[in-house]
């Protein structure tokens, strides 16, 4: 305070400011800025003192020790200056600038007693500004310029505010100040500016100027923001210079703001349509033309019109251009990485499709199949059989990656964890499988056209499989039942093994259906089987109509040895035998048939039974079987019957000679309707039930009725032993005949004395059994070579003599054949145990 | 084994009449073992495994729920036969002629 006084008197003296002097009549006008700084702060010296020393400050500065530092004292008189000259500023209209520094400067000036009390003053002072708002316009007015006759040409402000209309919302907004009294009275100056917007014109210019010169400060801009979006203004007018004051403020906000960071920041541009800004406005007014203003109103406006006419050419009027502000365009580029673009195209096919939804169904269902795979450690230790499934559940125990990927359909997604082995392939049953089916065709092509001779452009199932056999050696296991199954495929067999073996049986075994068709047994017997003491000579699959103990129509085997027995197997889990018959020797013809009786005459035989050599069921009957022995007898069984012979044929001469005794017998019976599930085995012709064949090594052959015990007819054709005979099953006059060196067919309608065809065989070669196709006119030859042939037989007619002749496809068990087909039942063939090998596996 | 009986069958098969070459490929047309030389074996698994993709799809598409079993092709020259699976492929060639 004593500063101010201080520098103004100064001030004064130096000429420099001016004002009136002290004098009592010192008019109002006159005062001006300096003056009422300087008498204001003369006036308040005193009573500032007085508090001064009321609250202690007075003391406090005396004792104050910074008064000996130069810096100190150099700051403080130049804070009272500073006081001094802001308190002149305030006085002007807006210099914010000074204020702005002033402002700062007292911020940071963190000053003694007096700094505070100077500001206190400085409060105080502009509280007593904010009181007299009303003086502070007066205050403007102290500006004042006198020209040289002392005349005021003040230049007068260009509009006047309305002080009764502001001060309410001035003091409303006031209050939401706190920070800076001195911005406080600039923004009371400024919004006078606005308030009294009378006109457009008036407003522009002004603000802009305004505001071009200025630096407004943050709270300052704030606030006024905060007030140009308070004022209501009846007017729209006065909008106007609001937002063109808006604009002009965000200008200014803009450019302060624009930083690196947010030149970096993305910006979402909105837009919206603003609201229609009306320029001018004004509405027609409609008046009735029966009013009393009516006519004034006519009056004027026909004024209106003629002034309009006149306008062209008078001097009154100037024309005027104007040209509004195009803002300089700026272009913008932009530019985006590059798209890249690919084709995808995919066919949607019918399976794809299918895939697709079957996927989506068995995928919860494998992942469920998974999870209990994983769960169950049994599951786990499944072999290569398993399908593909449990394959990838395999790989889920291994802690493959997800269990998602668990897909059965697609094997393909079998992560990467588990094996992709080549091996693994190898190793798959799908391709076993497959490898199988490659062999057949391979050798279906082969053979093609023997093939399709042979079956004669077959339908259906084949009539005919060769199986081969295997020979097993088994060595000194006389104690042990060999039954040595094995899964064979049918069209693979050696047959060699067998031949000089003398103690081995080995039969081929097919069983098969219709529907299997590739499955075969072979079993290998060892001859020293313990139920059998004496080779067995034949074996044979009966079909039981009665079987016993509940085994209804069960298959079981039939043999029969030389040991006297026919048994019969049973083929269960092991390998049952019970003995249907026990072949007894009978004697001679001249002694009487005594069942039981030993008859050692002559004979060196120890065995009491009679050695079997073959048998065959009549298959109308099943019960009724011949059973032909080494005597040359046959005996017609039964099996119910254990113990006696139903009846006795005697007819051949018996020999001695082992090694080529052979006895075939044949029954004949009527075809039966459901022929296809019995045995119609060579033997019989299928046309008359009760007629058989038989052959014997006593090079003839016997046709035989059932009730006869002597035969009918006998055929001599060769002076060689006749091994197998079978009766054609598509002719009931026809059968064919295999003796030692040739084949025979005999047809009984052309010639009973000779054959129809005689067909020599290989030289150096028995043939030893015979079999006649069922479905084809082929004929199928077994020799002791181990060899099987298959002839066929052309333009054989039945009942007529014509040209026969035969085409030879023989078959040479090298390694591997194959011909397997199916059949749909199981079949045993004999076995020439010294020889060998005609194995021939039939169905019918 | 299994193994030692695959490997017999495949020699079988080798040694038939008029087998020209036997092959296995895997999904990706890996040789895994070939009878006949690299270039001719890599030959053929590519271009019958087109033609069996394309087989496969024309009897799927026919009937969905079918599937191709088994190709056979027969040409003046040969037969190529083809045993397809999701694994792999088996083609033996074969003249069956000779």
């Amino acid at each position: 305070m004593v500063a101010t006084v201080v520098v103004l008197w100064v001030g004064k003296a130096l000429g420099v400011i001016h004002f009136p002097d002290f004098d009592i009549n010192i008019p109002r006008k006159e005062l001006g800025k300096y003056g009422l700084l300087y008498y204001n702060a003369l006036f308040m010296i005193v009573p500032t003192l007085v508090l001064a020393h009321l609250t202690g400050d007075v003391q406090k500065a005396m004792e104050y020790d910074g008064w000996a530092d130069t810096v100190f004292v150099f700051q403080f008189v130049l804070s009272c200056v500073m006081g001094s000259s802001r308190n002149a500023a305030t006085s002007k209209k807006l210099n914010a600038s000074g204020s702005a520094t002033m402002n700062k400067f007292s911020q940071t000036a963190s000053r003694s007693i007096t700094g505070s009390t100077s500001r206190r003053s400085m409060a105080l002072h502009a509280d007593s500004k904010i009181l007299d708002k009303g003086s502070l316009q007066i205050a403007k007015h102290a500006v004042q310029v006198f020209d040289e006759q002392g005349k005021n040409v003040t230049p007068q402000p260009l509009f006047q505010s309305d002080p009764s209309a502001v001060q309410p919302k001035q003091s409303k907004i006031f209050t939401s100040q706190d920070t800076s009294g001195v911005n406080a009275s600039d923004l009371l100056s400024t919004m006078s500016l606005y308030q009294t917007g009378a006109s457009a014109s008036f407003a522009g210019p002004f603000t802009r100027s305004v505001f071009g010169s200025s630096s407004v400060s943050k709270s300052s801009r704030s606030t006024m923001e905060s007030m140009s979006e308070e004022i209501e203004e009846p007017g729209s007018r006065r909008d106007i210079s609001v937002y063109l004051s808006d604009v002009q403020v965000r200008r200014e906000e803009a450019r302060e703001q624009i930083t690196e960071e947010l030149l970096d920041k993305t910006v979402d541009g909105y837009l919206t349509e603003t609201e229609t800004i009306w320029l001018l406005d004004m509405p027609t007014v409609m008046i009735s033309v029966d009013s009393e203003e009516a006519n004034t109103i006519k009056q004027k406006n026909n004024a209106y019109v003629g002034l309009c006419k006149n306008r062209a050419g008078n001097d009154q009027y100037i024309e005027r251009m104007m040209q509004t502000f195009n803002g300089a365009p700026k272009t913008k580029e932009v530019q985006c990485e590059k798209i890249d673009v690919a084709d995808a195209g995919v066919m949607a096919t019918t399976w794809d499709m299918y895939d697709t939804f079957h996927s989506a169904e068995v995928e919860p269902m494998d992942f469920h199949m998974a999870e209990k795979a994983s769960q169950s450690a049994s599951f786990i230790s499944s072999g290569p059989e398993r399908t593909m499934s449990r394959m990838s559940s395999a790989s889920m125990t291994s802690q493959s990656s997800s269990a998602v990927d668990f897909d059965s359909v697609i094997i393909s997604k079998i992560p990467k964890a588990e094996e992709i082995d080549p091996e693994r392939i190898l190793r798959s049953e799908n391709f076993q499988q497959d490898l199988f089916v490659m062999e057949r065709i391979i050798l279906e092509n082969i053979f093609q056209p023997k093939l399709a001779a042979y079956r004669q452009l077959p339908i259906l199932t084949e009539s005919d499989c060769y199986p081969g056999e295997e020979g097993v050696v088994k060595k000194g296991n006389a104690d042990v039942e060999t039954i040595a199954p094995t899964l064979h495929r049918l069209w693979a067999f050696t047959c060699e093994l067998t031949t000089g073996r003398n103690d081995l049986l080995a039969v081929g075994y097919g069983k098969f259906d219709f529907q299997e068709q590739k499955e075969g047994l072979v079993c290998c017997w060892s001859l020293k089987n313990p139920m059998h003491t004496s080779p067995v000579w034949q074996v044979k699959w009966i079909e039981q109509e009665r079987g016993p103990s509940g085994d209804d129509k069960g298959e079981t085997l039939i043999a029969i040895s030389a040991d006297g027995r026919i048994t019969k197997w049973y083929l269960r889990k092991g390998l049952d035998c019970a003995d249907l018959m026990k072949l007894k020797r009978t004697r001679s013809e001249k002694s009487k048939k005594q069942p039981g009786e030993k008859d050692r005459k002559g004979e060196a035989l120890i065995s009491r039974q009679a050695p079997g050599m073959c048998f065959d069921f009549n298959t109308k009957d099943t019960n009724i079987y011949l059973a032909g022995t080494e005597e040359g007898h046959i005996h017609k069984c039964s099996c119910s019957y254990n113990e006696q012979y139903l009846d006795t044929y005697r007819a051949h001469k018996a020999s001695f000679d082992d090694e080529n005794q052979s006895c075939a017998l044949f029954w004949s019976m009527q075809p039966a309707r459901n022929l296809p599930l019995h045995s119609p085995f060579s033997a019989w012709s299928p046309f008359s039930p009760d007629v058989f064949l038989s052959c014997s090594a006593d090079w003839t052959m016997q046709l035989w009725r059932q009730d006869l015990l002597k035969p009918v007819l006998s055929f001599t054709s060769t002076n060689r032993a006749v091994y197998d005979i079978m009766w054609s099953p598509k002719s009931s006059t026809v059968f064919g005949a295999v003796n030692e060196g040739s084949v025979e067919i005999w047809d009984l309608a052309a010639s009973i004395l000779d054959p129809t065809v005689v067909s020599p065989a290989s030289p150096g070669v028995n043939l030893t059994a015979l079999l006649f196709a069922t479905k084809t006119d082929c004929i199928l030859i077994g020799d002791s070579d181990g060899q099987v042939s298959v002839y066929e037989l052309k333009n054989l007619q039945t009942g007529e003599d014509s040209q026969i002749c035969f085409t030879d496809y023989s078959y040479k068990p090298h390694g591997q054949n194959k011909l397997a087909y199916g059949s749909p039942k199981v079949y045993w063939e004999t076995v020439y145990w010294e020889t060998v090998l005609g194995n021939i596996l039939r169905n019918f | 084994s299994f193994q030692s009986e695959v490997e017999e069958t495949l020699k079988r098969i080798q040694s038939h009449k008029g087998v020209i070459g036997t092959i296995v490929v895997n999904a990706e047309g890996i040789p895994i073992r070939t009878t006949l030389d690299n270039s001719t074996t890599v030959q053929y698994a590519g271009l019958l495994h087109q033609l069996t993709m394309k087989a496969r799809s024309t009897v799927r598409d026919i009937d969905p729920q079918n599937d191709l079993t088994f190709l056979r092709v027969r040409s003046k020259k040969h037969e190529i036969m083809v045993a397809p699976d999701k694994e792999y492929l088996l083609i033996v060639i074969q003249n069956p002629s000779e």
